[in-house]
C-alpha cells in the first residue's frame, strides 16, 4: 500500500547534537496515528521536520511520494501539510473569524477559503457561535476547537497535532479526541503527539513509540494499549504511578502527572 | 475654567498628529520588536517633502499626503532591507537602537544639506484663520490637521483590519510562530510593515508641517515625545498609542494654558514616570508583545 507520509532514517537536531537519530515512520491516508514517548524524546521535533520548521540533516521525508526535505514550510502548506503547535496558536486579539481566514492565508482562491470556512464552521459550531469574539476570550477547549477548524481551511492532506489535549479539562479533552475521530471519519489523515497516551491511542488507528530519537515500536492503537511494556511506561501503571507521587521530573520540570494523568488517577 | 477647556480643545486637536506618528512607531515595534529611533526624522522628512510640494507646486498637504506616504513607504522598505534585515535575530532588538539612530542622523544630515538648517513652515492660505465658538478659539489649521490625522488613522485601521496583508501583520504581532506556521513570511511582513510605519510617519509629517515650524534638528524633540507616548500607551498597541497621544497632548496643552507654557514640556514626562511606576507595561500593553 502507498503511504501518504513516509519518514526514513531522519536525523535532525538544533545545535550540536542530534535529537532524532534515525526516525522511520509511515502514515497511511485516512488514518489517525498517535506518537507517544517520554518528555524530550523528540516528538515535537518529528512534527517540525514534517512541516518544515526544521530541516533534517539526513534522511528522507516523503509526502504523497514526493521528497519534501528541501521544501520551505510555505510550500509544504500549499501541498496540504498543516501543523498545529503545542502552545496555543490562535491570534488572541483577532476575531475567531479572522483566525479562520488566516488558516487560508496561503490559498490564492479566496472563494474556496470562504467555502471551506463555512464547511469547517458546520463541523465546529463554536466558529459560528463566537465568530465575532476575540479568540483570546474563548476557553482553552473552545480555542482548540477553533484551531482544529482552522486546519480545515487549508483542505489539508495531513494534519499534524502537537499535544492537542494539553492543559484542557477532562470534558474538553474528550471533545478534542472526538473531533479528531470525526476528522478521520471524513477522510482526513492525522498524526498527533500525545502525553495523554491512553486517550491518544484510544482515538487512533495506529500508535508509535518514540524513545531517545528513534521509533521503537509501531502497532495498532488498540494493541499498544494492551502491551504490558507500553502500559508500564506510558499508561500510568507500575513505575509511572510511583513517579506521580514523587512530583516533578528533574529534566523537564514538568509534572509527570501530565504524562499519565488518566491512567494514574 | 475657560483656560482649562481651551487647553483641552487645543490638546485634543493636537493629539491627532501625535497619535498618527506614534501608531507608526508602535506598529514597527509590534512587528519586529525594534524601537525605531528614526521615526522622528522620518516625520520631519515627510514635513519637508510636503513643504517642497507646497512651495514648488502649491500642492496642499491634503493632496501631498498620498505622494509623501508612497515615497516614504519605499524609503522605509529600503531602510529595513538594507540596515535591519542583516541583523541577526538574537541581537536585533539591541543593535537596532544603534542602527535606527544612525539612520536618524543620516536623514538629518541629508535634510540639513538639502534644505539648510533655517526653520521652515508650510503657510497655507488658511493658516491664520480661526473661529470663535462659545468664546473658545479654534484655528482652522488645527481643525484641518486633526481631521487629516483622523482620516489617516482610519486608513491605517482599515488596512490592518480589513485586508489580507493587514491580517498577516496583526497575526505576526500576536503570535509570530503561529503566523509562520500558516505561511506568513515574516521577512516580507517586516519589510512591508516597516514601510507602512514610515508611510504613517510621512502622513504625520505633512500634518506636522502645517502645525509647527521645523528644521532638520526637530526630530530630537519629536522622538522623545513619541517614545513617551508609545511607552505610555504600551509598546505594540495602536489603541494605546492613540490614548497615550490624547493624554500627553491634552495634559501639556492644559498646563500650558492654565499654568504656564514653560511647565508644559515637563508635564508628560511626569505623567509618563507615574504611569510606568504603576504599570510598567504601559496603559494598554497587556502582554509583552501587545496586540495590533
Ligand atoms: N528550538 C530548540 N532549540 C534547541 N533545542 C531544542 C529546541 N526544541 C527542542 N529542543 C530540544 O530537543 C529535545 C527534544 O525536544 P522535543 O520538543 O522534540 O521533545 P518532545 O518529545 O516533544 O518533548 P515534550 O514532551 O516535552 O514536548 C529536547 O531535549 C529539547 O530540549
Ligand atoms: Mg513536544
Amino acid at each position: 500500500m502507498d503511504f501518504l507520509l513516509s519518514l526514513q532514517g531522519v536525523i535532525a537536531g538544533y545545535g550540536a547534537g542530534d535529537i532524532l537519530k534515525g526516525v522511520d515512520l509511515d502514515v497511511s491516508p485516512g488514518t489517525v496515528t498517535c506518537l507517544i514517548g517520554p518528555n524530550g524524546a523528540g516528538k515535537s521535533t518529528v512534527l517540525k521536520t514534517i512541516s518544515g520548521l526544521l530541516r533534517p540533516r539526513t534522511g528522507d521525508v516523503r509526502f504523497k511520494g514526493e521528497e519534501i526535505n528541501r521544501l520551505a514550510p510555505r510550500a509544504r502548506l500549499l501541498r496540504g501539510i498543516v501543523h498545529v503547535p503545542q502552545d496555543r496558536s490562535l491570534f488572541p486579539a483577532m476575531t475567531v473569524w479572522d483566525n479562520l481566514l488566516m488558516g487560508g492565508y496561503v490559498v490564492k482562491d479566496q472563494k474556496a477559503v470562504r467555502r471551506r470556512i463555512d464547511e469547517a464552521a458546520a463541523v465546529f459550531p463554536i466558529c459560528t457561535r463566537r465568530a465575532h469574539d476575540q479568540a483570546g476570550s474563548l476557553s482553552g477547549g473552545e480555542q482548540k476547537q477553533v484551531e482544529l477548524a482552522r486546519t480545515l481551511v487549508l483542505d489539508p492532506g495531513l494534519i499534524l497535532l502537537d499535544e492537542p489535549s494539553i492543559g484542557l479539562d477532562p470534558k474538553s479533552r474528550h471533545q478534542v479526541f472526538a473531533s479528531i475521530r470525526r476528522l478521520a471519519e471524513s477522510g482526513r489523515t492525522v498524526l498527533l503527539v500525545e502525553q495523554n497516551a491512553r486517550s491518544g491511542l484510544a482515538a487512533s488507528d495506529f500508535g508509535a513509540v518514540l524513545e531517545s530519537g528513534v521509533v521503537r515500536l509501531v502497532a495498532t492503537g488498540a494493541s499498544l494499549l494492551e502491551d504490558p511494556e507500553v502500559a508500564r511506561l506510558y499508561l500510568g501503571a507500575g513505575r509511572a504511578t510511583a513517579l506521580t507521587m514523587g512530583g516533578i521530573t528533574p529534566d523537564t520540570g514538568r509534572s509527570p502527572s501530565t504524562i499519565t494523568s488518566e491512567g494514574a488517577r | 475654567m475657560h483656560a482649562l477647556i481651551q487647553g483641552i480643545i487645543l490638546g485634543v486637536l493636537t493629539a491627532g498628529v501625535y497619535a498618527l506618528m506614534a501608531s507608526g512607531q508602535t506598529l514597527i515595534f509590534g512587528i519586529m520588536k525594534v524601537v525605531n529611533l528614526a521615526q522622528g526624522a522620518m516625520v520631519i522628512l515627510g514635513a519637508y517633502l510636503s513643504y517642497q510640494l507646497f512651495t514648488s507646486f502649491g500642492i496642499d498637504p491634503l493632496l501631498a499626503i498620498p505622494i509623501t506616504t508612497v515615497a516614504m513607504f519605499i524609503l522605509g522598505v529600503a531602510v529595513q532591507l538594507l540596515f535591519l534585515r542583516p541583523l541577526k535575530a538574537e541581537d536585533r532588538s539591541e543593535l537596532s537602537l544603534l542602527v535606527t539612530f544612525a539612520v536618524a542622523l543620516l536623514l538629518e544630515g541629508i535634510m540639513s544639506v538639502t534644505w539648510k538648517t533655517s526653520v521652515r513652515s508650510i503657510n497655507t492660505g488658511y493658516a491664520n484663520s480661526s473661529w470663535t465658538v462659545f468664546g473658545y478659539q479654534i484655528t482652522l489649521v488645527r481643525l484641518w490637521a486633526f481631521l487629516l490625522s483622523i482620516a489617516a488613522l482610519l486608513v491605517l485601521y482599515l488596512l490592518l483590519n480589513r485586508t489580507r496583508f493587514g491580517r498577516a501583520i496583526r497575526a505576526t504581532v500576536q503570535n509570530p510562530e503561529s503566523a509562520r506556521l500558516l505561511g506568513v513570511e515574516s521577512s516580507r511582513v517586516s519589510a512591508l510593515g516597516f514601510g507602512l510605519g514610515a508611510a504613517t510617519a510621512a502622513a504625520a509629517g505633512s500634518v506636522y508641517g502645517l502645525l509647527y515650524p521645523f528644521n532638520s534638528g526637530s526630530h530630537y524633540d519629536l522622538i522623545s515625545r513619541l517614545l513617551s507616548i508609545v511607552l505610555l500607551g504600551g509598546l505594540g498597541s495602536i489603541g494605546g498609542a492613540v490614548v497615550g497621544a490624547l493624554i500627553v497632548s491634552t495634559s501639556s496643552a492644559v498646563v500650558a494654558s492654565a499654568i504656564s507654557p514653560s511647565w508644559s514640556e515637563m508635564t508628560f514626562f511626569v505623567i509618563l514616570l507615574l504611569v510606568l511606576l504603576i504599570r510598567p507595561q504601559g496603559l494598554f500593553g497587556t502582554t509583552a508583545r501587545g496586540a495590533i
